[in-house]
């Protein structure tokens, strides 16, 4: 049996610069498609989304962060998990991974409405790329067909991919450089970080262990495995404040 | 018993009940449903064996090293080359997705190569005395510029045009501030992991209108008028006294007196958003010059190619006397507005566009060829802003042409008659020649003094994606640090001033840019624009309304952002050439709902 692991995220808002690389190297890692002109940031699909936040004050006092939001890894009462009627989620016991199984979806869209981080996306046509462009894509992870739910699971086609790397070499556990998500991989500032949360050793679970570390909306209680950070008093305030003026955040 | 119509109706009745009660029907609706979802069909990934693969990516001067997962030959990824000593193994979202581009479906496929031959061979036949053939290089200092310089050389009344290139690199490991006037830093200026594995080593002041990317990473951001930048230097050069410059410029006098101090406590340097613009002569103040701004060094070339025509700008070319324009537009590089080069034109000129996007110079030309994309064609890149060595990376093709391309060094050198070369090659041999700097093979992960490495070897390993680094020279201050300032623009009482805040090369983009765009708003698309909540209200705009943006040089049409992070009377605009067509030179605008 394989040792248990919590895999878990840091990431370190004051270095991101929202530049778009996470999400750029999880469509092409994660066979995400191009949505057809008519749609708009409702009806795309972005494992991970960068929003924009800001401080809530008037130009020129406004300020700005930049927060990735993926699927945020609930460890307890994982809502998309007891909503789902046909047991098409769950949470993988040997690396407390939520994973999504579109084959079993039936497109009822309960888990999206469940999620409060709003990290559920809805596949609303077929996978289309543009002609030749199906060429470029990862054998290794299944594009999904229209009418199912998709959303993070930490790139587990990588996860296997190193399980077989390391059972190929005799080992019972995967070398941590060898499974790392494409976000992490392609974040060209070092904000994300990627491990076990619950080894002691690893950066992340040092990240975790921060004052100025938090999760998003940690007071519902879905102890979610993505923990961020920042200097920044207001941006800490906005993972469990909502926005005062509703509606005003247009940008992202 | 006998067999009635009431009894087979009952029959048939009961068993369409019971057969409700079995899994059947049930079953039939759920494959339906993936039938349907199914239909017509998901591409299937191709599978096959998987290798690794190196390149240069040449989607902008940074050329960061990129390492390519192939499957069955195809790349399907790409990513950085982590121990790269320039690139540090990052990628930007473009570059991320540069395999894509081949086969983007608006990409210029097919063009009259026979006519334009012809064309541009009777116009020079028929060219009168004092006309021109000109070669316009978006992306001058590669190996292929050498080519058109050549060319243009062996041309009587050849010329060679580029953009308005500065003559030096920027060192920001020697820099302890830097003072940047919108320069944008953390987005497209320079090579993206040098700036970030520098940045914890300067203190960063962005003067800039709006809070861009790199505003937000700055430690200290100055809000300031568009449009008073000037005004702001004129101060730090002590020409003003800062209580006048905060007037104008609308920063506070503390947090200019700030800025000073810090300019001037030493190891300062000031970029700007234009390169070559009149505020980096503020680094002679600064003492930067030879130490953070050196003379650019390029990399050994062989003897017989200063032979060529002088790089020459633009505003240089005489009026109306280009008889043959042909622009190298295969790479994205820096735009020059169509109005700056139609006075340029004879009358009878004949414009030929080597390109893969029509968003540039095609829909001016009148003969449009298709180039090249990356990653199908060998070719170098020219020197990045931010390398101090000189370097030369070959950019290995990673897959074969997807369309019949036309390569535009082979189709002047025919035009000049000059014989077919190698010039990739040619040069290779000039630098092992030289027998200095390092070659650094990224599929060994190991680096070489070039003086132990044999000529075949030394190209064999570039043509692979490899690439050689000089050894640090001494450095200079360089010769050409700005440019003069262009002409006053014509008054315009437009109420908006367009400020840039998204950075754009121009040329294709993945497809799969949707993601940062229209999927997520996280990044200004072509064809979107912000306002401030009052500006929208003023103009009767709502959040997401189509509109038309008006300058003095003509009208598109347009998304409206409403942001409040947009300070009223500036309009926010993604760069590009159908925005520098539009804006260039002059930034007032008006948005007018459609």
């Amino acid at each position: 049996m394989t040792p248990r692991k919590r895999y878990g995220m840091s990431i370190d808002i004051d270095k991101c610069n929202g530049c778009g690389a996470c999400m750029m190297a999880c469509a092409v890692e994660n066979n995400v498609p191009p949505v057809p002109e008519a749609a708009n940031d409702r009806k795309g699909i972005t494992w991970i989304r960068v929003y924009r936040v800001d401080n809530h004050r008037a130009y020129p006092e406004r300020r700005t962060a930049y927060v990735p939001v993926l699927c945020q890894q609930c460890g307890h009462d994982t809502p998309c998990v007891h909503v789902c009627p046909q047991q098409a989620v769950d949470v993988d016991p040997e690396t407390g991974i939520v994973g999504q199984m579109p084959e079993r979806c039936l497109g009822c869209r309960y888990c999206m409405v469940a999620c409060p981080y709003h990290a559920r996306y809805f596949n609303w046509w077929d996978p289309a790329w543009p002609a030749g462009m199906e060429k470029t894509l990862n054998p290794n992870v299944a594009p999904r067909m229209r009418g199912v739910v998709e959303k993070c699971n930490f790139c587990h086609g990588r996860w296997h991919a190193a399980q077989q790397k390391a059972a190929a070499a005799g080992k019972r556990e995967i070398d941590a450089a060898d499974y790392v998500p494409a976000c992490v991989e392609a974040c060209p500032t070092g904000a994300l970080r990627f491990g076990d949360l619950d080894d002691p050793s690893t950066e992340v679970a040092h990240d975790a262990a921060r004052p100025e570390s938090f999760r998003l909306l940690e007071k519902i209680g879905t102890e979610p495995k993505i923990h961020y950070r920042s200097q920044r008093d207001w941006v800490r305030d906005i993972a469990n404040a909502p926005h005062p003026d509703g509606k005003d955040q247009h940008r992202g | 018993m006998t067999t009635t119509r009431r009894n087979l109706l009952k029959f048939v009745g009961g068993g369409a009940a019971g057969a409700l009660l079995t899994p059947a029907p049930w079953r039939l609706i759920t494959d339906s449903a993936l039938w349907s979802e199914n239909w017509p069909g998901i591409p299937r990934p191709a599978h096959g064996g998987i290798t690794a693969r190196f390149t240069h990516c040449t989607l902008c001067p940074a050329g960061c090293a990129v390492r390519a997962r192939c499957v069955a030959g195809q790349p399907v990824s790409l990513t950085g080359v982590k121990p790269h000593a320039v690139s540090h193994g990052a990628l930007c979202p473009w570059g991320i997705a540069g395999h894509h581009l081949p086969y983007h479906p608006a990409r210029v496929r097919q063009g009259p190569v026979k006519e334009a031959t012809a064309a541009v061979a009777q116009a020079i036949a028929q060219r009168g005395t004092g006309e021109h053939v000109a070669v316009l290089d978006l992306r001058p200092g590669r190996t292929v510029s050498w080519t058109h310089r050549r060319a243009m050389a062996a041309i009587n009344g050849g010329l060679y045009l580029t953009p308005r290139q500065p003559g030096y690199s920027i060192d920001l490991a020697a820099a302890k501030t830097v003072i940047s006037f919108g320069a944008p830093l953390f987005d497209g200026w320079g090579t993206p992991g040098n700036v970030i594995a520098a940045r914890s080593i300067f203190r960063l002041i962005q003067i800039e209108p709006v809070e861009t990317r790199t505003a937000a990473m700055a430690d200290l951001w100055l809000p300031i008028q568009p449009g008073s930048e000037f005004m702001l230097a004129a101060a730090l050069a002590g020409n003003m006294t800062l209580a006048e410059a905060a007037l104008i410029t609308g920063v506070g006098e503390q947090a200019l007196a700030a800025v000073q101090e810090a300019a001037e406590s030493g190891q300062a340097v000031v970029l700007a958003a234009d390169p070559a613009s009149p505020l980096m002569s503020l680094n002679e103040k600064y003492g930067a010059l030879g130490r953070t701004v050196v003379a650019r060094s390029d990399a050994p070339m062989p003897e017989a190619w200063k032979q060529a025509a002088p790089e020459m700008s633009m505003a240089a070319a005489p009026d109306g006397a280009i008889r043959v324009l042909l622009i190298d537009e295969s790479l994205p590089g820096g735009y020059i507005p169509w109005r700056r080069i139609a006075p340029k034109l004879a009358p009878d000129a004949v414009v030929v566009v080597f390109t893969s996007s029509n968003d540039g110079y095609a829909r001016h030309a009148q003969f449009v060829l298709p180039a090249a994309v990356y990653p199908e064609t060998a070719e170098d890149i020219g020197p990045a802003i931010d390398t101090v060595a000189a370097v030369f990376r070959i950019a290995a093709p990673l897959i074969a042409p997807v369309v019949p391309a036309v390569d535009p060094a082979r189709f002047v050198e025919r035009l000049a008659g000059l014989p077919a070369s190698e010039p990739l090659r040619e040069r290779a041999g000039a630098i092992h020649k030289a027998g200095r700097g390092t070659l650094l093979d990224y599929t060994a992960a190991k680096s070489t003094p070039v003086k132990d490495v044999t000529a075949d070897n030394f190209w064999k390993t570039l043509s692979q994606g490899g690439c050689w680094m000089d050894d640090s020279a001494k450095r200079t201050a360089p010769e050409n640090l700005v440019f003069p300032a262009a002409g006053e623009p014509p008054r315009d009482e437009r109420p908006l001033t367009v400020v840039v805040a998204e950075p754009r090369r121009g040329g294709l983009e993945s497809p799969l840019m949707s993601k940062l765009e229209r999927e997520s708003n996280l990044r200004l698309a072509a064809n979107r624009v912000a306002l401030s909540p009052d500006g929208a209200r003023a103009s009767g705009i709502e959040n997401g309304d189509r509109a038309v943006l008006e300058t003095a040089f003509g009208r598109l049409n347009v998304v409206v952002a409403i942001d409040p992070s947009v300070p009223a009377g500036v309009v926010e605009v993604a760069g590009g050439p159908r925005m520098a067509d539009l804006c260039g030179g002059n930034g007032r605008a008006r948005v007018v709902r459609a």
